[in-house]
């Protein structure tokens, strides 16, 4: 009461342990677990959040924890237990939704437990590392509902059932299955993949296994296709409304499995509705599906485009090998285009422009081009004929598609030099004729061929042009420094270069005098300006106008070769004339000049000259007069024309002869080319790098290789090493 | 101690010098005799042992002069220019197989024969064979009839068969007219390690002959 100290007003902390009454565990525990009662009861709603909380804390806090957890485990498996024994009793169709039922429930109680026990699963089962109360709740009811024995297979075989039965066109409901599914999902991978999808892969295995033998046993192809393309989109949008969306890639692969991959064989090789027929008729929308599907299994595409090239390889071969194909040249290559769009369409259309498709394309191509030999030369023929005629009228870039095409066929050529050898000869006819539709398109395609092969193959092609420029300059200078001559006959010269042109021997021929008299004048014209250079005629190579006065009056004027015009001018001087008084006269020689006779006096219509006796052939002891009666309708004529045409026999062989005799050089050159910078080098090796370097003119014949090489050894060019007779060396 | 520069020989050089002197007086010896015996054969004008002598020759020794005996005798002088034997040549030749006199050569000829067989020297002596039939300079092949001829002296007691064979098909080919040495060596390469008839270790594949390629063809269509 009297002065009392002050002192700072200390709390202190109770110093002894508090000791909680070991009956308030049991207590606080009781309430707790009536709680639960509670909550699955659907009676919560009379708890108190706050209290249970607290309760919950004060257990984990005064070291109840483990009291706590084993009792939250026991109840709720009792709980489980009694649930499950429900869901059982549960008939028909009341079974999953009982089951469903019963899982959102146990959720919704999970959730608030959860809540309730979140001091302990924070705190003690953090630091003791068990299991949290969420996956605990779940790990309860998969092993307490699911993993009954008495709901186990039960919910599975009603789940694949209900599957089954949507599969065969029922409608099923797909919420309860979405819920149910998400249940296994929920309750961990593990058990989805065990409890449900293994099995699911399973039957749906045997269901496709089953569905797709009585498919292929009473469907076409295209409609077997159609029907496994509509059991994948099912089987997708299945996933997609209550699956696992991991289950997309296992169920289709199971799909293609049993539907395209067990029968693939089958279905590419089916008569008349497999790939073959589907090829032959232009079914791009099959063609599509089978792409698509087929695509999707291992050795699908590969199954594809082997019997698409096996087909492709089969049908060029009677394409090329049919003699009735063979007849028209022209023809014969535009079947060959024709059907290179054909599959083209296919192959952009249906297979997605499919790189291994194009390869199979062009090789197969390829292949059977090459097994006709006269391809190279049915090639230019073809040329020829756009170049004369067909392309007439045709706009620059129609053209261009055209030439591309051609181009493209050249290409699966083994044997270009031979192409070369046509080219150049039906170039030289369309030149010298005057007879090409388009100096442009003749261009391009000279750039597209050097493009393709370099400037060595067309330098001489190139020549060719650059003649027939320096011609019509060459005879404005003749005339201009010749200006007497513009009355008379008219002359046009062209001078070729010896080397770019098709080798032909000069034929003797006399010329009429007026002709002749003309052809010195240029010759001493144009030596006069080119000296050492040395001109030869080549009389069986020009033509002629020549106007003609008839008997009964009749004017015209007539288109002829040189021969002829020599043969003709002489009946101005004699009515009637002998076969022998002909060849002496103009030396022609007997083989051009009975053909020469023969378009003059046999050929209806062009008849100008008439023959005794009138037979068929031209014979040494026949006599020609001039047909006074002749008659057409044209005032112009034309006769015999220096058209290109696909060769005879004999003069097959002798361009091919040609052709090999040129390829000699041309392996010796590259048998030296490559020893000279390998030095020394093995038989096998160096024949495969000679094929390697010819490949792109023609394709070398090993033996004709060894024979080179043998003709250099003998040459000194090469020799055998002494001690390996496999190798070769390079002498220097 | 310094010793004069003696003249005097050891007893030893003497012998030796002896030796030398006996030996190359009998070395001189036996050089003039096989001079004389070349000059037996030799034509007096050109100092060669011209065909005649060859022939004259061959008869003295008892063999036909297309006996391959007389081949290896040219083989074993070198002897360049078929037909003829130089001095030089002969003495090269008679010299090694130490014959001065007409006897000695012929016993001689047996132990060339085994000499030449050796394996070692076969191949030498079959290019040889080649070479000696050019005749003309800068000739490298030999014609079909010829090559037949040769090939019968030189392998045609070895290889029966092959040489029979080989010769048929030279015959009727008609993708060769001459044969070169490259050819030649093939064919020799082929009688040695190609089993025959069957043939079955031949790969066309490897670098035979394109002649030998062929040859092979044509046996197997026959056996056909």
């Amino acid at each position: 009461m009297s002065n009392q100290k002050k002192r700072n007003f200390q709390i202190e902390a109770f110093k002894h342990r508090v000791v909680v009454d070991p009956k308030y565990a049991d207590k606080t525990w009781q309430i707790l677990e009536r709680a639960i009662h509670q909550i699955y009861n659907q009676d919560a709603s009379g708890l108190s959040f706050e209290e249970l909380y607290r309760n919950a804390y004060n257990m984990v806090l005064h070291k109840f924890g483990e009291k706590l957890y084993t009792g939250f485990i026991v109840t709720m498996t009792a709980h489980l237990k009694e649930k499950s024994k429900l869901i059982e009793a549960a008939q028909g169709g009341s079974f999953l939704e009982e089951l469903n039922k019963k899982w959102n429930e146990h959720n919704k109680a999970l959730e608030m437990i959860r809540d309730i026990l979140m001091y302990m699963d924070r705190t003690y089962i953090e630091s003791t590392k068990k299991t949290h109360v969420h996956p605990m709740g779940f790990s309860l009811w998969r092993d307490n509902v699911v993993h009954f024995t008495k709901i186990h297979t039960r919910l599975l075989n009603t789940l694949l059932d209900l599957v089954q039965k949507e599969r065969t066109g029922e409608v099923i409901d797909r919420g309860l299955m979405r819920s149910v599914i998400k249940m296994f999902m929920d309750l961990g991978e593990s058990v989805y993949q065990e409890d449900f999808e293994k099995p699911f892969l399973d039957a749906s295995s045997e269901f496709y296994k089953v569905e797709s033998q009585e498919f292929i046993e009473s469907c076409d192809c295209g409609d077997y296709l159609k029907k496994a393309e509509k059991r994948l989109t099912e089987e997708i949008d299945r996933v997609a409304h209550y699956l696992d969306p991991k289950s997309e890639e296992k169920i289709t692969s199971v799909v293609e499995k049993e539907m395209i991959a067990n029968h693939m064989q089958r279905l590419v090789h089916m008569e008349n509705s497999g790939l073959v027929y589907m090829l032959l008729h232009d079914k791009y929308e099959d063609l599509g599906r089978m792409y698509n599907l087929f695509r999707r299994v291992t050795n699908g595409l590969l199954t594809v485009r082997d019997v698409m090239t096996s087909h492709l390889r089969e049908m060029g071969k009677q394409l090329v090998t049919d003699p009735e194909k063979s007849k028209d040249p022209v023809e014969f290559v535009q079947r060959l285009l024709d059907e290179r769009d054909k599959y083209d369409k296919v192959i952009s259309t249906a297979f997605g422009n499919d790189k291994t498709f194009q390869n199979a394309l062009n090789s197969s191509f390829e292949h059977f081009i090459n097994l006709n030999a006269r391809s190279p030369e049915f090639i230019s023929l073809f040329v020829d004929d756009k170049l004369r005629k067909g392309l007439k009228g045709f706009v620059d870039v129609d053209v261009e598609v055209i030439l591309d095409k051609v181009m493209m066929l050249f290409r699966y050529l083994q044997e270009k030099d031979v192409f070369e050898k046509y080219y150049k000869q039906h170039l030289a006819k369309r030149l010298l004729s005057g007879k090409t539709v388009s100096d442009d398109a003749e261009r391009s395609l000279i750039v597209k061929l050097k493009t393709e092969c370099g400037y060595q193959f067309t330098s001489k092609l190139e020549g060719m042009f650059t003649d027939m420029k320096t011609s019509e300059d060459t005879m404005r200078g003749f005339y201009g420094s010749h200006p007497e001559l513009s009355e008379g006959p008219t002359l046009i010269v062209q001078v070729l270069t010896t080397g770019s042109w098709p080798t032909q021997p000069a034929v003797p021929c006399n010329l009429p005098a007026e002709v002749s008299v003309l052809c010195e004048k240029f010759r001493s014209y144009y030596l006069g300006t080119h000296t050492g250079r040395r001109l030869t005629w080549q009389t069986n190579m020009g033509t002629a106008d020549i106007k003609a006065l008839f008997g009964k009056g009749q004017k015209h004027e007539l288109n002829v070769s040189t021969f002829q015009m020599c043969v003709l001018m002489l009946f101005n001087n004699a009515d009637r004339l002998s076969y022998k008084e002909i060849e002496q006269a103009t030396e022609i020689p007997a083989s051009d000049l009975k053909r020469c006779l023969q378009s003059l006096a046999c050929v209806k219509g062009k008849n100008v000259i008439k023959k005794e006796p009138m037979s068929k052939d031209i014979g040494e002891e026949d006599s020609f007069y001039v047909n006074e009666k002749f008659t057409s309708k044209f005032y112009k004529v034309k006769i015999g024309t220096v058209v290109a045409q696909k060769e005879t026999e004999p003069e097959k062989q002798e361009t091919r002869q040609r052709v090999e005799e040129d390829r000699k050089p041309q392996i010796e050159a590259a048998i030296v080319r490559i020893m000279k910078s390998r030095k020394i080098l093995d038989h096998n090796n160096i024949i495969a790098e000679v094929t390697k370097q010819l490949q792109p003119r023609f394709l070398a014949n090993p033996t004709e290789i060894k024979k080179r090489i043998e003709s250099l050894i003998e040459r000194d060019f090469l020799e055998r090493d002494s001690t390996d007779r496999k190798l070769y060396r390079y002498l220097a | 101690m310094r010793r004069s520069s003696t003249k005097k020989k050891s007893a030893e050089s003497v012998a030796t010098d002896l030796f030398r002197s006996a030996s190359s007086k009998a070395s001189t010896k036996e050089m003039d005799r096989i001079d004389q015996l070349f000059n037996q054969y030799a034509n007096r004008s050109s100092n060669l042992i011209d065909p005649e002598g060859i022939e004259k020759l061959c008869s003295n020794l008892d063999v036909s002069h297309t006996d391959i005996r007389i081949l290896m005798l040219a083989w074993k002088m070198k002897a360049e220019k078929q037909g003829y034997f130089t001095n030089e040549e002969w003495r090269r030749a008679l010299k090694a197989l130490r014959a001065d006199t007409l006897n000695k050569l012929k016993k001689a000829l047996p132990e060339l024969e085994k000499e030449v067989r050796r394996p070692t020297n076969f191949a030498d002596f079959y290019a040889y064979a080649f070479n000696y039939c050019l005749t003309e300079e800068k000739q490298k092949s030999i014609d079909i009839e010829t090559i037949c001829q040769l090939l019968e002296i030189v392998m045609g007691s070895t290889f029966r068969a092959q040489v029979d064979y080989f010769v048929e098909y030279l015959k009727i080919q008609n993708d060769y007219k001459v044969i070169n040495m490259d050819q030649w060596m093939g064919l020799y390469r082929f009688c040695n390690e190609i089993s025959f008839p069957d043939m079955g270790n031949y790969n066309p594949e490897l670098a035979w002959p394109l002649i030998l390629d062929n040859f092979v063809e044509w046996i197997a269509e026959k056996r056909a």
